[in-house]
């Protein structure tokens, strides 16, 4: 062949070219768009059209109790969300869990990471078996905490009781306060395992060589920990954070099974008010309104986290 | 018959089967026409319950040989069904044709238009508890047929308490009494977790006191003093010990685990529980009985609950759908769930004698019957129990005042029925 190798596609060259070697370059741009065209129609069908649905019908009066009476509102749905104390309270008590349960999931988590990093024996089985936690739906687990967490029945009654310690006959349920204890710790057991993993892969990028380097100069493990681990370790956390913080940020099934937002209002996040709009309500367009709010939270938590991640990113960006 | 005559014979109605569903792309299916037909039935409902139905279609078919009843298990929790439902129901999809639903369902659905109203198959409804029927009816028309009734009233222990509490005071004295002679006792074992069980209880109470949700016009009267009056009992009941503290947290199945131990002395609760108390092994054996809640310058309540039978409006087959929920709501199939399941027929010509002697319960049941209160019927009903639950459960929680907690939940009420507030 007498033209020059090239890889893949050239777009929008300036520059003119022979006439066959352009149609050349035109057929072969056409087979890479048909390449990727499958994937294109996937995400248009499952993420790009959705969304743009969701945000036509949260400028649309659409209430599945009135039917006939659907019609365009423009912004009276984000009025209206913005002006309920309601939708402010529960994003409120979301911002609360997502920082309580975030910082204490990564605590948790990266000790976790450290301990299974080290050599140890059945060192393979126990890195399988934290991932347990993690492999039950959320619904189960949140279902096992409630049950923990019964007064009649609940091992924690029983064990605080065993061991005199102040707690037990509380139903915790019913106070407004520790009702989020139980919440926040099944929400800790089940993701705390996927922090873990995140930051265990991340310790294994860290050359060893750097530690050995760091005894030679005579750094103690503590301090090896701060200058080497963490630092380099932080493109690990990075990823391990956005993940959380966002499925944090949409906490629902561990609320609606163990609480249902009770006692009265207490424990109702931002996921169970979207809930409750579309499908108690039936108000499709004011679902739909909330549905935006959450995904532009969402996209703005996430830009923040990237930006984070390239300014200071390590090695593994 | 020969292997060859029977190879061929099915060739020959395989190849009229196919001739059937070409024709049946071309025009709509007829009535009860020569051809079959599938209809999907969505049902409620696991072990006896799943037998009953299961044996009542299978007998619907036999009689039936052109239509074939597919069912589809719901979820046995009462909000995941509702939200599977709903979802089918949005999309416009003619399955599933037919649909049991909770009594606080037809209204919603009707206004939704999502279910076809009966009265085009003039439905004799004579013989059906009435205030069930009414749960069915919306704006002047009939949507949904009573399939089984199902009323919440009050268990008692008879070897505790001589004679049912006339009054909530009455209630509250025997309680204490049994509960001094035996420390262990629980009071009164009631649903006080925030869901649509406590607002049943609630109900339950609010008319023994007079009060109402809804009054005749359809304004919400939820801070009036008698409701306050019976959540400031129930809330007594907890503050003073006669109930525990995890009351706010029980469902049915904790309340029934409370009685069936023989723990509690008065216990709210559905029919169900009455063959449980007096299976063989019970603790409470041959000491229950059931009544509807005292009276305090009221009447007598027992919230209804139970399931009907609705049809979806986009069904493809209304005839074949009409003729399932006609035989499933017959005295005749009633009396055979009954049987099988305990589940209470919606009808008072079901409850023959052979049922009576088998199932003894039902006389007292049927007493209950009479009190039977719907709670309000309209599609804004699941919007008004959850201010209530929210309501109750603050209540409980200590967060607020019953009158408190009434005034809140009866401004966001009036917010939702005059269309300002969901």
């Amino acid at each position: 062949m007498a033209a020059k190798p090239q890889i893949g596609p050239s777009l929008g060259t300036a520059s003119p070219r022979p006439r066959r070697r352009r149609s050349y370059m035109a057929s072969r741009s056409r087979v890479g768009y048909l390449l990727v065209l499958p994937a294109v129609a996937a995400l248009a069908a499952i993420a790009i059209y959705p969304l743009i649905y969701n945000i036509v019908l949260s400028s649309r009066f659409d209430v599945l109790t009135e039917p006939g009476t659907g019609h365009f509102t423009g912004l009276a749905n984000y009025r209206q969300m913005l002006t309920d104390p309601n939708f402010w309270g529960d994003l409120g008590r979301t911002g609360i869990f997502m920082v309580i349960s975030v910082t204490l999931e990564f605590a948790a988590g990266l000790i976790l990471a450290l301990i299974v990093h080290r050599e140890f024996k059945a060192r393979g089985l126990v890195r399988a078996s934290i991932l347990i936690p993690w492999a039950i739906p959320t619904a189960v687990s949140a279902l096992l905490w409630k049950m923990f967490f019964d007064i009649r029945s609940g091992f924690v009654d029983f064990a605080l009781k065993a061991l005199h310690l102040p707690g037990a006959n509380l139903v915790w349920f019913n106070s407004p306060v520790l009702a989020w204890v139980p919440i926040i710790l099944s929400d800790m057991w089940k993701n705390t395992p996927f922090i873990a993993l995140l930051l265990l892969a991340g310790l294994q990028t860290i050359p060893q060589e750097i530690y050995e380097s760091a005894r030679i100069d005579g750094a103690t493990g503590w301090q090896a920990f701060w200058s080497i681990t963490l630092p380099l370790l932080r493109p690990a956390v990075m990823v391990a954070l956005i993940f959380r913080t966002l499925s944090a940020m949409l906490v629902f099934d561990t609320i609606f099974v163990m609480t249902g937002g009770g006692p009265g209002q207490s424990t109702e996040v931002v996921a169970y008010y979207d809930w409750y709009k579309y499908m108690v309500s039936l108000n499709f367009g004011f679902g739909a309104a909330v549905a935006v709010a959450i995904t532009v939270l969402a996209l703005i938590l996430a830009t923040v986290y990237v930006r984070l991640l390239r300014q200071r990113g390590g090695f593994m960006t | 018959m020969p292997r060859q005559v029977r190879r061929r014979s099915l060739a020959l109605l395989s190849g009229a089967g196919l001739l059937l569903t070409i024709a049946g792309c071309g025009s709509a299916p007829a009535a009860s026409g020569p051809h079959n037909v599938t209809i999907v039935f969505a049902s409620q409902g696991l072990g006896t319950e799943a037998q009953a139905t299961q044996a009542a279609v299978n007998s619907f078919e036999k009689l039936h040989p052109h239509i074939h009843v597919q069912i589809e298990t719901l979820s046995a929790s009462s909000n995941d069904a509702y939200q599977t439902l709903i979802t089918d129901l949005t999309s416009g999809s003619g399955t599933p044709d037919v649909i049991t639903a909770d009594v606080i369902w037809p209204a919603t659905f009707a206004a939704a238009k999502w279910i076809l109203p009966l009265n085009q198959f003039h439905p004799d409804t004579s013989r059906f508890y009435q205030g069930m029927v009414k749960s069915g009816e919306y704006q002047g028309k009939l949507y949904a047929m009573p399939w089984f009734i199902n009323v919440e009233g009050l268990y008692y222990r008879t070897d505790l308490v001589k004679t049912p509490p006339a009054t909530f005071a009455q209630l509250t004295s025997d309680a204490k009494s049994a509960m001094k002679n035996n420390s262990k006792l629980t009071g009164l074992a009631f649903e006080g977790n925030k869901y649509e069980g406590a607002v049943t209880v609630f109900q339950d109470i609010s008319g023994g006191f007079g009060g109402e949700f809804l009054n005749a016009q359809g304004k919400p009267v939820l801070n009036s003093p008698q409701n306050i009056k019976a959540l400031t009992w129930l809330n007594n009941a907890i503050k003073t010990g006669i109930s525990p503290a995890a009351v706010t947290g029980w469902e049915e199945g904790n309340v029934q685990q409370a009685f069936l131990s023989g723990d509690a002395v008065f216990a709210t609760n559905w029919p169900y529980l009455y063959p449980l108390a007096e299976a063989s092994g019970s603790a409470v054996k041959g000491k229950v009985a059931f009544v509807p809640t005292p009276v305090d310058g009221g009447q007598a309540t027992a919230s209804l609950g139970g399931d009907d039978l609705v049809i979806n409006k986009n069904t493809k087959y209304p005839k074949q759908s009409w003729e399932l929920v006609q035989y499933l709501t017959s005295a005749k199939t009633m009396t055979a769930r009954a049987l099988i399941s305990g589940d209470p027929p919606a009808r008072t010509d079901a409850y023959t004698p052979a049922l009576l002697q088998k199932a003894p319960w039902f006389k007292q049941e049927e007493a209950v019957y009479a009190d039977a209160t719907p709670r309000p019927v309209t599609p804004l009903y699941p919007q008004i129990s959850a201010q209530i639950q929210e309501a109750l459960s603050a209540t409980y929680s200590g967060q607020l005042t019953p009158t408190k907690a009434l005034d809140q939940a009866q401004k966001a009420v009036e917010a939702i029925v005059s269309g300002h507030g969901s």
